[in-house]
């Protein structure tokens, strides 16, 4: 019956629309002897032209393997993804992040590095993160840290020194007392609920608390140390120097920082495109290491590249993997993309903007810690958000939240 | 004695028109600031002149390919809907074959179907066709439709019969009485279909989000969106982009108004 | 239908003609039909068959599908996010039908004789009808902006201090069915004036003669006359709504991050959870029977409908 339906379609297509269809197929070229060509998915339109000269650069060196660089945008990258995972046509290398490889590693989907290869070039947490039961999966291509991007010109205004390299949260919260605003609308920063990576997460670590078991069993979340770093946010907005939720909602932190509502924005390297090329904040803005709680710490992630299980190319493939997790390929990286992750091979990144102090990123490493993960992270996110929404509005008081989060994440957990 | 009552209405119904008609107003203005100046408090009235975020859409959407693909998908759903749902209402108003008033009620019962039922087995019908991410995608499943089937059904019912009979004694056929005779003779039905299938397809979101997923062949609707995932809530952005894409509807409507008007109207009303 | 006892006797004249003609028109009857029988088969009627089976398995990450009985069904009944979300659709369903009686008003207002400027009242009512949903929401999405939208600039402006309408779960659901009814109204308008251009005038002028006012003749001969088209509005309208899907779609955003909406609880449909599940989440089985239970709903409000008809309707 399947089948049928197929069949009448495609008699229906053939009918209709003769020679739109012909596309449908792509055309099996480059088979002919030796010649190989290999499909790379990635999903950052603006890393697309320097992925491409990766690519040449590549074909360069390996005349007989060609590279069709596939660009999905970000919010349907791992919808199609699964689906064409699940078709059998997936690319051959293509982009990894951190909450999805452990998905694709235990379901088989992609295929474990088998060649000893030295790890020791690329920071070892994101190493870690590419590692599913004591196989390495991916060479990391690219890295990030947070920071805290802040508004000089409103720093200025009130009179507020820039944040030292040495702060503590002690120093946070007096400056963040000190830059609210009310009667110019003007808050200290926006206590974003949406971006984990660069808010909660941190402060949790650096409250000494922790988001996952290092075995990926059970959620951190009733962690009183934990709680403590939630709470450094609700705190922000109970004393209104956070804009509360529903202010937030209407008007993302991204936004209130570029309109000149928000005298900080805790944001990644990668931020650097968006406001050295935004109107307002190009000539206003620079950038500190976050504030130092019980511990230092900045949440670290980075794209890595990893190989189909299914691909018809395993050799070609590893080829253009490791070729990509070169320094050959990370200095070409660094001049024109995101934060290469090979050691030693970010400083084209940093004096692309002299006038900003991009070395905090990559003086963070050193006490950065891994994204937070496990096999079904997408689970928990959604749950993180469900039950945080509510100590955000401060409907609930944040332990009961976390408590009722940790309770919801540990169920999710127990059915990986 | 009604002079001073018609000022009363028009007073009801200047208001109601303002509240109607102020909102694009204020989309307009803010598309032409920039963020802080959207974001001043008192609200200035004044635009800025800010055309940037008109290159921000641009830069951002591929509009040219989304507005052909826009395009290309209504006029294709026009074309088959006016043409096989007319064949079909014709056969069922006029023609008699066994299985006639059952197999109109399985045309109906799609209608009593609503259409989020089809999504998934159509994602996967257009998945194993390889169809993902095609102008056939937005296409094909529009080509048909119940309801175009039932408007014009009751049109050819009420269309009279001696045209056709005078056709017939002279020798036509079904096809040539169809073609020639009923075709012009329903020629308003033709338009209010083809009207409301236009405002449909160019403002349909569901089913192009989730078939075609590479921005270079979305249509306006679902690239709209996707213009909200990349800029949040930079409304100046956001406004501009909104004109852009629903701009050509509302000419067309301020050309064909009469014709807009009379298509929605035959819908409630029974042929 | 009625007609076709009108159609009898002229078929049974022509029957009696000759033999050939039945049988070759037929086969042009079924021809006629086959291009959208066809196309209906395959993308409407299989698929709804294959949404009821899906709606009893579970689908895998990576494809592939397997049989769970009712699985689905427990965990709908179970699942607080479906409750909420079938009664935000029925509260926005429900408020949705002042609508009627708005459009009713206006178009009564339109139908005056004599009025100047009908054409320039019906295209700012219809400007909204032809917009894009999309665009729609995402204006409106700014003008329910809690700290600089219009509608607390001008609200500011006489001293009141409005809500974040779409981010607080007091105002977002109204804030909601306001433009539900903005953008609807236009086409209910045209479709009343079409209704009121066809009741026969004689009607009036002998309600005129008896001395009957405008508002009595309004009351007693223009509505019980629209009330067959007011049914055909309410059923449509009450469809629609429960079908709810791009105002709240663009307004929340979707996936994780419209979670973070305060009043996400107060405007998820079935339709946006619906979308979700089969989309962001894959999570097939589970969309198809949440689905299912969109279509019993809509199955049960119309025929609750049609039983009300009854009493409200006049048919002449």
């Amino acid at each position: 019956m399947w089948k049928s339906a197929r069949g009448g379609a495609a008699l229906l297509c053939a009918a209709l629309l003769a020679s739109a269809c012909g596309g449908g197929e792509q055309a099996s070229t480059g088979a002919q002897a030796g010649k190989v060509t290999l499909s790379y998915g990635v999903w950052d339109a603006t890393q697309q032209a320097v992925m491409q000269e990766l690519a040449a650069e590549f074909t360069r060196t390996h005349p007989n393997i060609a590279v069709n660089v596939q660009l999905t945008p970000w919010a349907d990258y791992w919808t199609k993804l699964k689906a064409a995972v699940s078709g059998g046509s997936a690319p051959d290398v293509f982009w990894m992040n951190g909450p999805n490889f452990q998905l694709y590693a235990s379901n088989g989907v992609i295929k474990p590095i088998e060649e000893q290869v030295d790890t020791s070039v690329y920071p070892k947490q994101l190493v870690d993160l590419y590692t599913y039961e004591g196989k390495l999966y991916g060479l990391p291509k690219d890295m990030d840290t947070v920071g805290v991007w802040y508004n000089k010109t409103l720093f200025d205004a009130a009179k507020v020194k820039y944040p030292a390299d040495d702060w503590t949260w002690a120093d946070f919260k007096k400056t963040a007392a000190e830059l609210t605003d009310p009667a110019k609308g003007v808050y200290a920063v926006g206590a974003q609920l949406t971006s984990f990576q660069e808010y909660q997460y941190n402060t949790i670590y650096q409250a000494g608390g922790h988001v996952i078991s290092p075995d990926g069993r059970k959620s951190g979340y009733d962690d009183p140390k934990t709680i403590e770093g939630l709470k450094f946010w609700t705190d922000l907005i109970a004393a209104k120097q956070s804009p509360d939720l529903k202010t937030m909602t209407d008007t993302a932190p991204l936004q209130l920082f570029e309109a000149g509502k928000l005298a900080m924005y805790w944001g990644g390297s990668w931020d650097v495109a968006e406001f050295t090329g935004n109107d307002y904040t190009k000539d206003k803005v620079d950038v500190a290491p976050l504030p130092k709680g019980e511990k230092q710490a900045t949440i670290i992630h980075g794209v890595a590249n990893v190989m189909s299980a299914r691909t018809e190319h395993p050799a070609e493939a590893w080829e253009f993997v490791k070729f990509l997790g070169s320094e050959p390929a990370a200095d070409l990286l660094g001049k024109k993309g995101p934060t290469p992750a090979y050691d030693g091979t970010q400083s084209d990144w940093v004096a692309a903007h002299p006038e900003l102090k991009l070395q905090v990123f990559l003086d963070a490493v050193a006490y950065a810690v891994p994204y937070p993960v496990s096999k079904n992270t997408a689970a928990w996110q959604e749950a993180e958000l469900t039950h945080l929404t509510r100590a955000w509005t401060g409907e609930v008081p944040i332990e009961q939240a976390a408590a009722d989060l940790a309770a919801g994440m540990n169920d999710l957990l127990a059915k990986e | 004695m009604s002079e001073r009552r018609a000022y009363g209405v028009h007073a009801v119904l200047a208001a109601a028109s303002l509240a109607m008609v102020a909102p694009f107003v204020w989309q307009v203005i803010t598309s032409l600031k920039t963020l802080s100046g959207a974001t001043r408090v008192p609200p200035t009235l004044l635009p800025e002149g800010r055309w940037d975020n008109y290159a921000k859409v641009f830069d951002l959407l591929p509009f040219g390919d989304q507005f052909l693909n826009t395009v290309i998908m209504a006029a294709g759903r026009v074309a088959g809907q006016v043409l096989f749902c007319s064949m079909a209402a014709y056969a069922f108003a006029r023609l008699r074959f066994p299985g006639r008033n059952v197999l109109f009620g399985v045309f109906l019962s799609v209608l009593m179907v609503p259409p989020q039922l089809f999504v998934i087995p159509q994602y996967q019908i257009m998945s194993s066709l390889g169809w993902l991410n095609s102008l056939q995608a937005i296409i094909v499943p529009g080509l048909f439709s119940a309801f175009g089937v039932f408007l014009l059904r009751q049109f050819f019912l009420g269309l009279p019969r001696e045209l056709e009979e005078a056709a017939r004694l002279d020798g036509a056929g079904p096809v040539r009485i169809y073609w020639s005779v009923m075709l012009p003779l329903a020629r308003p039905g033709l338009v209010a279909l083809a009207i409301l299938t236009l405002l449909w397809a160019w403002n349909d979101l569901f089913w192009p989000l989730v078939v075609n997923t590479d921005p270079e062949k979305m249509t306006l609707s679902a690239g709209l969106a996707a213009l909200q995932g990349q800029y949040q809530t930079d409304y100046p952005v956001l406004m501009a982009g909104s004109l852009i894409a629903s701009l050509p509807v509302i000419a067309v409507f301020v050309f064909l108004q009469r014709q807009f008007i009379q298509g929605i109207a035959h819908t409630g009303t029974k042929g | 239908m009625t007609t076709t006892a009108r159609s009898r006797p002229v078929r049974a004249a022509h029957a009696a003609k000759g033999r050939r003609r039945p049988r070759t028109e037929a086969l042009w009857g079924y021809a006629f039909i086959a291009p959208t029988g066809l196309g209906l088969a395959i993308f409407y009627l299989w698929p709804v068959l294959q949404t009821a089976y899906f709606s009893f398995t579970e689908w895998g990450a990576f494809g592939g599908h397997t049989w769970t009985g009712l699985d689905n069904y427990t965990r709908l009944l179970g699942d607080p996010e479906v409750g909420r979300a079938v009664l935000n659709t029925l509260t926005y369903t429900a408020l949705g039908l002042v609508g009627i009686p708005l459009a009713i008003v206006f178009a009564a207002l339109l139908n005056r004789q004599g009025l100047r400027g009908v054409g320039v009242y019906r295209t700012a009512f219809f400007l909204p009808v032809v917009t894009m949903p999309v665009a729609v929401a995402m204006l409106w999405r700014w003008l329910y902006n809690g700290d600089y939208g219009l509608v607390n600039q001008l609200l500011a402006a006489v001293g009141v201090d409005g809500p974040n309408w779409i981010a607080d779960p007091a105002t977002a659901l109204y804030a909601l069915v306001v433009v539900g009814v903005w953008s609807s109204i236009g086409y209910n308008l045209i479709i009343f004036l079409a209704g009121m251009q066809a009741i026969p005038k004689e009607l009036y002028e002998a309600a005129a003669m008896d001395g009957a006012s405008r508002v009595t003749q309004f009351f007693r001969i223009t509505l019980p006359m629209l009330s067959p088209t007011a049914f055909f509005i309410s059923i449509v309208s009450v469809i629609g709504s429960l079908q709810l899907f791009d105002l709240v779609f663009v307004m929340t955003g979707s996936g994780q991050s419209a979670r973070a909406n305060p009043a996400y609880a107060r405007l998820q449909t079935v339709v946006q959870l619906f979308y979700e599940r089969a989309f962001v989440t894959d999570d097939r089985g589970y969309a198809a029977a949440i689905v299912i239970a969109l279509l019993v709903l809509i199955a049960v409000l119309t025929m609750v409908q049609f039983r009300l008809q009854r009493k409200w309707v006049h048919y002449v």
